[in-house]
């Protein structure tokens, strides 16, 4: 029982940062239908710069999450401006095979200019914590940060879409480009923006992810994946769905490692050779698959 | 008969294209007569192999429009099939290939029914994932050397053995390759203008008003996916004989699908040689790259970074393709 409550609590706090990895996704399409391959690129990129910045600096990681959020800021901005605003237009298989190059531009820079070993965050304040939440579950200290961080991180985005003037801008963009023109609202600025804070959020994420993540400039595909799901579960668009859904793959992640603590404890040898932990991606895109199938539309979509 | 006569009917073509086309053919026969490189040979087998894969994609992607990343796994289901058979009982590949056919249409059938519920970007995105699924799967199947992969031994076989496809000299493999291309563009050309090329033309355009018209919309896209389907895993299986040596991940990566996708569109979607033009210039240029600049010391990923900007300005600036290009010189000259 106690392994299958600490399951289900590493499991949600996993999808807590997860949404946050996925937010940015759903606002970029929300915004202009164009889904982005590069974005776990960017995340990586997010992952480098809290680990450099830690290490020249000599900060802890979580200080550095400004500074990545910065640089998301920027890159999200110059991806727009120097290549996406040019396949807009063009056909969805343009746009996909675009951004897919995109993201074999940023993967390969990474790797010539980090070379392509795994490195990961050694010291810190909340490196090798943990905390004890009680009924045996424990916690490693980075993870309940960046759950907790990412959850601060993406009300606070929530907010920014939905409280201020540039967000109900941005909004509009989503709903109507057209309308948005003629109500004097500069769709283009709107664009850049949302990939600008669609940037901002994911390597945020990123940076809370490299606490207990090591990172190498192949860790990108993963997450894109994972954030594809979560947001076609969610609903192409929607904000709220994404982090449901990211609660759920969250959980599916960890449950496969229950399974396995099951089948050894119950000795179904049977089981043995075959451990769900290495299917425990799979089971996100058969879910994937499965949600797709029953219900189009995601779970709380409203973009068809 | 008939089918037959219209599968070699180029007739709607225009003359200078067929010229051109029969003098590449010409000069592919008698290529690896001519004093060439064993690498040069080698990725004009490439060549071949992802005009194949390409074609195949043009059906349902080119003229059907649905954008389907997920060709890899197909790849796979044909080259595994071809390997497991070989390796297990002996099987040659002339019977193993038609099995693998029918192992990877079946299973066309069985993802392609709810898959063709989706459209746009959520197909796609389904497309990966059902793809990155069965890698998975064969990433832990012991069956099939999970992620170690499989290895056909060739000193077990008598090279050349044209049964089980087994050769010492690329030279073997580039004629019977050439010849499944041949079929292959001849099987397309009946293909397009076939009662189905048609309907899925219509559906391409407008998919209300062709089914207001009658056609069973979404089993004529599953029947074209089969289509798809059958071309990539037979080229699944020769690969499988020709590389000796296949793993989950170089038969069923994300790669290789968006590689088939790429091929098809920049040599332009939708049309006869598109996806034959797109292997001939990618394919010699991501090869050549990569030997000229993935050796060098410190410049690790170089070649790749050139190949991204080269995708991600033939995106921006020219979504339909080479032969996008030449319709449109052709629509000035004649207006």
């Amino acid at each position: 029982m106690e392994i299958l409550a600490s399951s289900i609590v590493a499991g949600l706090l996993f999808g807590m940062v997860l949404a946050l990895v996925a937010l940015g996704l759903t606002i970029i399409f929300g915004v202009m239908d164009i889904i982005n391959f590069a974005h776990g690129e960017f995340l990586m990129y997010g992952m480098y710069t809290a680990l450099l910045a830690s290490q020249v600096l000599g900060v802890d990681p979580l200080l550095t999450l400004p500074l990545a959020a910065l640089v998301g800021f920027l890159l999200g901005i110059a991806c727009y401006k120097g290549f996406i605003t040019y396949i807009l237009r063009g056909p969805m298989i343009a746009q996909l095979l675009g951004t897919f190059g995109l993201m074999l531009l940023l993967r390969n820079i990474a790797l010539l200019v980090f070379g392509s070993e795994d490195r990961a965050v050694h010291h810190g304040v909340l490196v090798d914590k943990s905390f004890e939440m009680g009924m045996g579950i424990i916690v490693p200290a980075t993870k309940l940060a960046a759950a907790g961080l990412s959850v601060v991180a993406f009300v606070a985005v929530w907010l920014l879409m939905n409280r201020t003037r540039m967000g109900k801008a941005l909004t509009a963009t989503a709903l109507n480009p057209q309308g948005a023109r003629y109500m004097g609202i500069s769709t283009e600025k709107m664009n850049a923006l949302a990939w600008g804070i669609g940037g901002a959020s994911v390597t945020v994420a990123g940076a809370l992810i490299v606490n207990f993540w090591p990172v190498n400039p192949y860790v990108g595909l993963l997450f894109t994946m994972i954030a594809f799901t979560i947001v076609a579960l969610g609903g192409f668009g929607s904000v709220p769905g994404a982090f449901f859904a990211a609660l759920v793959v969250g959980l599916i992640t960890e449950i496969p490692g229950f399974w396995d603590f099951l089948t050894y404890t119950l000795e179904l040898d049977w089981m043995y050779d075959v451990p769900m932990t290495s299917f425990k991606y799979m089971w996100i895109y058969v879910a994937y698959f499965i949600i797709m199938v029953v219900r189009p539309r995601g779970l709380f979509g409203w973009k068809h | 008969m008939e089918a037959l006569k219209n599968a070699f009917d180029f007739s709607d073509q225009p003359r200078l294209d067929l010229t051109i086309a029969g003098a590449l053919a010409l000069f592919l026969l008698i290529f690896p007569l001519l004093p060439v490189s064993a690498f040069a040979l080698a990725t004009m087998i490439q060549f071949f192999i992802f005009s194949l894969y390409g074609m195949g994609w043009n059906t349902i992607g080119g003229y059907g429009g649905q954008v389907d990343l997920g060709k890899a796994q197909y790849v796979g289901i044909g080259a595994y099939t071809t390997a497991v058979l070989l390796i297990r009982w002996d099987i040659p590949f002339w019977f193993s290939m038609p099995i693998g056919v029918l192992l990877a249409v079946s299973w066309s059938f069985i993802i392609g029914y709810p898959l063709f519920r989706l459209s746009g970007h959520y197909f796609a995105i389904a497309t990966i994932a059902t793809s990155l699924v069965l890698k998975d799967l064969f990433e832990v199947w012991d069956f099939v050397g999970a992620a170690r992969g499989l290895e056909i031994s060739p000193i077990a076989y008598q090279p050349p053995d044209y049964l089980r496809l087994i050769f010492k000299e690329d030279i073997y493999y580039y004629y019977v390759l050439f010849a499944f291309f041949l079929v292959g563009i001849l099987y397309l050309n009946w293909f397009r203008k076939s009662r189905l090329g048609f309907q899925l033309r219509a559906i391409k355009d407008n998919e209300d008003v062709a089914r207001s018209l009658g056609i069973n919309v979404h089993w004529a896209k599953i029947k074209t996916y089969a289509i798809a389907t059958g071309y990539v895993s037979v080229v699944g299986s020769f690969h499988a004989c020709y590389i000796k040596a296949i793993e989950p991940e170089d038969t069923m990566s994300l790669d290789i699908s968006i590689l088939i996708a790429l091929m098809a569109m920049l040599g332009g979607a939708g049309s006869l040689w598109g996806p034959i033009i797109g292997a001939g210039i990618l394919i010699p240029l991501k090869s050549y790259l990569k030997e000229w600049l993935g050796g060098m010391a410190g410049l690790a990923g170089m070649d790749l970074i050139l190949y991204a900007v080269i995708i991600m300005l033939i995106s921006a600036k020219e979504p339909r393709g080479v032969w996008g290009i030449v319709e449109r010189w052709r629509r000035r000259k004649r207006s």
